[in-house]
């Protein structure tokens, strides 16, 4: 006889789980009638009711009322088994879940986080779908309640549902009215709220919300937020990141990360790809996994020390599954995200371990890796919140040092001194670590900074195609700023612009000469493309007012063009 | 449960074992049945299997395969494989979580009539450490 609970694929074996609450209800169904007393009961006896009524309950719904309130089991149906339910089942999961918010009944909030990881980030199907605006409707109709009970469990759905936005829209009512209504217990996510709110910049809603946690933060009416630092200082407790990795995707990367020998892990990576990533629109998923292996599995010891594949080298095939190049770029700030705020204090050095060893055990053969991944880091200290640079170079500062304190690594030597590595990413990285260090973060407590003006565009540098020219540009412009002084701030100046004749001639004639001094040795290509890059930002932070010939566009194509007919493949 | 190290040729259906499916071949016809080879393994060695009929789809590679009752025996191209036969059954268990190695492959070792006992198989030589029909992948 075929199941009433899942559906069975041809030739799968009968599933333990299911064949035990099959068995439990048969055995005590005539004892399921209510009024039915659960005293001198032994342990045994009490889960094997425990598993009828759930049988019951979600097969027979005329079982429904029976003590809804013991129900605690049905976590384990949802983690276990949710993917193979029979639809009406499914439907009756549901039911359960409200009925069981309305008694208050014991652990309702980890059925809720359970069906909260069952929805599949970047899936349109229909059954998708449907769980998604199921909980939505479940979180809104059961708010109050909610609010008084569990709010922590709010605070999951946000996180939750945050991450699905981009194709969900009818979550958005309950994502803004949580942030808006309730913004101090959404602080409690940490800085991870900060790293998804702007992802979503592009949906109006979440644009103001942005807006005003940048410029406006007393607009949340929570006294004591007066900035946004206060949300970067707080780590991301580990558990939010699981709630966008599914029960199957977790227990399968955390055996690739603990069983699977490195050199003995391609097979593996294949059968997780084409599970989980299959599809174009579930590359988003690569985001969070990255987060989940950094900061929610950390391996003891032993496996650190065996022959066990390494976090860093799972980290660096997913990025190389990365296709689109936004994705790609979410993906480096995620593996970042803790350096940028790093304080001893409170974060983990194994939250930050996994980028360093990456660029540095791919110095040897994947040097392009390492380049990426400096050149990323670099241009996120600069341009990830240029109002606050002063906490992030804190951040990446502190990052590297505890990384030798803590003997990851034993010098900073190993990076920086390699004759592998692009001279003007070593100078910018030494430069980055020699300013000045900040001895304090009481420093940067509300009311220090200066006022800003405009909108910060995060997303903007975020979101640009990562270790391209435009990374290249910006990066440099921040560099600028730091060597050359303040930015110049040019008005309509007339020997400025003769100056700048200059500059473009010599910039024009450097863009037509880069052949060859890439063909004539990679060093004096490298010099050459520095310069150029060096000569564009100085004109480039004027070019408002002159009439500037050379777009980014066509400099970045002819430079990329040149490397590539000397058969450099450059970053990309 | 047997490891798959420890399977000999026999004409017998008593085989009980799990291992996980590497790679599949492509499926073929054989006298109007569908056929496919496949790469199996466990954490002791790796095997052969020969998938019959529905079972060809059913499988796919990370499943995890309980086999009960089955046989190992030449096929009909001569060489080595295991499969689940008439009286025996393949099912999945699960998905990903097992560990393997690919070498040594039992269908890669020439086994011979045993002097003393013609019933039984003993290992003559080691025609292949991995799978020849499936290489290691790199």
């Amino acid at each position: 006889m075929g199941s009433r609970l899942i559906v069975g694929a041809p030739h799968e074996a009968d599933n333990l789980l299911e064949t035990s609450l099959r068995e439990a209800f048969e055995l005590l169904e005539s004892q399921l009638n209510p009024p039915f007393s659960l005293k001198c009961r032994n342990e045994s006896e009490y889960f094997d009711i425990n598993k009828a009524i759930i049988y019951g309950i979600l097969c027979e719904p005329r079982m429904g009322n029976v003590h809804i309130k013991h129900l605690h089991g049905i976590v384990m149906i949802v983690d276990e088994l949710y993917e193979k339910l029979v639809d009406s089942v499914r439907v009756q999961l549901i039911w359960i879940t409200l009925e069981m918010i309305d008694v208050s009944a014991i652990g309702f909030q980890g059925l809720l986080v359970a069906l909260l990881r069952q929805i599949v980030g970047g899936d349109f199907s229909d059954k998708n779908l449907w769980l998604c605006s199921e909980l939505v409707r479940v979180f809104l109709a059961k708010w109050d309640c909610l609010l008084e009970e569990e709010p922590l469990v709010l605070t999951s759905a946000l996180y939750a549902f945050l991450r699905l936005l981009a194709h969900h829209c009818r979550l958005i009512d309950f994502c803004v009215r949580l942030l808006r209504e309730q913004f101090r217990l959404c602080m409690m996510i940490g800085r991870d709220l900060v790293r998804l709110l702007q992802e979503l910049v592009h949906v109006p809603e979440f644009r103001s919300i942005w807006k005003d946690l940048m410029l406006s933060p007393s607009e949340f009416k929570v006294p004591e937020f007066r900035d946004i630092s206060q949300l970067y200082r707080v780590r991301t407790s580990s558990r939010y990141f699981l709630l966008r990795i599914t029960p199957v995707m977790e227990s399968q990367l955390r055996f690739l990360l603990s069983d699977v020998k490195f050199g003995n892990h391609r097979r593996y990576q294949v059968w997780f790809a084409k599970k989980f990533l299959g599809i174009a629109e579930k590359e988003t998923l690569l985001i969070d996994i990255v987060r989940f292996i950094c900061c929610s599995h950390h391996p003891p010891n032993e496996i650190i020390l065996s022959d066990i594949i390494p976090r860093w080298a799972v980290i660096g095939w997913l990025l190389k599954c990365c296709r689109k190049n936004y994705v790609e770029a979410s993906v480096k700030l995620a593996l970042f995200y803790d350096w940028l705020f790093f304080d001893e204090k409170v974060d983990n050095v194994m939250n930050i371990e996994p980028a360093f060893l990456l660029m540095v055990n791919s110095m040897s053969r994947y040097i392009e890796m390492t380049h990426t991944l400096l050149d990323f880091l670099l241009l996120v200290v600069n341009n990830y919140d240029t109002e606050r640079r002063e906490i992030i170079v804190h951040g990446v500062q502190s990052s590297f040092d505890v990384l030798v304190r803590r003997g990851v690594i034993q010098s900073l030597d190993v990076l920086i001194s390699s004759d592998k590595l692009f001279p003007f990413l070593k100078e910018r990285i030494v430069k980055l670590l020699s300013e000045r260090k900040v001895t304090s973060l009481e420093n940067f407590q509300a009311g220090s900074f200066r006022g800003s003006t405009s909108l910060p565009d995060l997303p903007a540098a975020v979101g640009m195609e990562p270790g391209t020219f435009q990374h290249e540009m910006s990066a440099s412009a921040s560099q600028n700023d730091v060597e050359l002084g303040p930015p110049t701030n040019v008005t309509s100046c007339s020997p400025l612009a003769e100056n700048d004749d200059i500059h473009e001639q010599s910039l024009e004639s450097l863009v037509q000469n880069l052949g060859k001094h890439i063909r004539s040795s990679k060093q004096m290509g490298v010099q050459a493309l520095d310069k150029i890059l060096h000569l564009y930002v100085n004109l480039s932070s004027k070019a408002e007012t002159t009439n500037f010939s050379i777009s980014l566009d066509q400099l970045s194509s002819i430079i990329a063009k040149e490397f590539r007919y000397s058969g450099n493949q450059l970053f990309d | 449960m047997v490891s798959l190290k420890d399977i000999a040729p026999a004409a017998q259906n008593n085989i009980n074992t799990r291992f996980i499916l590497l790679d599949k071949g492509r499926i073929m016809l054989e006298s109007q049945q569908k056929t496919c080879i496949a790469l199996v393994a466990d954490e002791t060695a790796s095997v052969h299997f020969q998938f019959w009929g529905e079972e060809c789809e059913a499988f796919e590679p990370g499943d995890i395969i309980r086999l009960t009752n089955g046989i190992f025996s030449y096929n009909r191209s001569n060489s080595f494989v295991l499969r689940a036969g008439k009286r025996g059954k393949a099912e999945k268990v699960g998905e990903f979580t097992m560990v393997f190695v690919e070498t040594p492959n039992m269908s890669e070792i020439r086994w011979v009539p045993d002097p003393n006992n013609s019933k039984n198989y003993v290992k003559e030589a080691v025609l292949s450490s991995h799978s020849r029909l499936f290489p290691p992948m790199v």
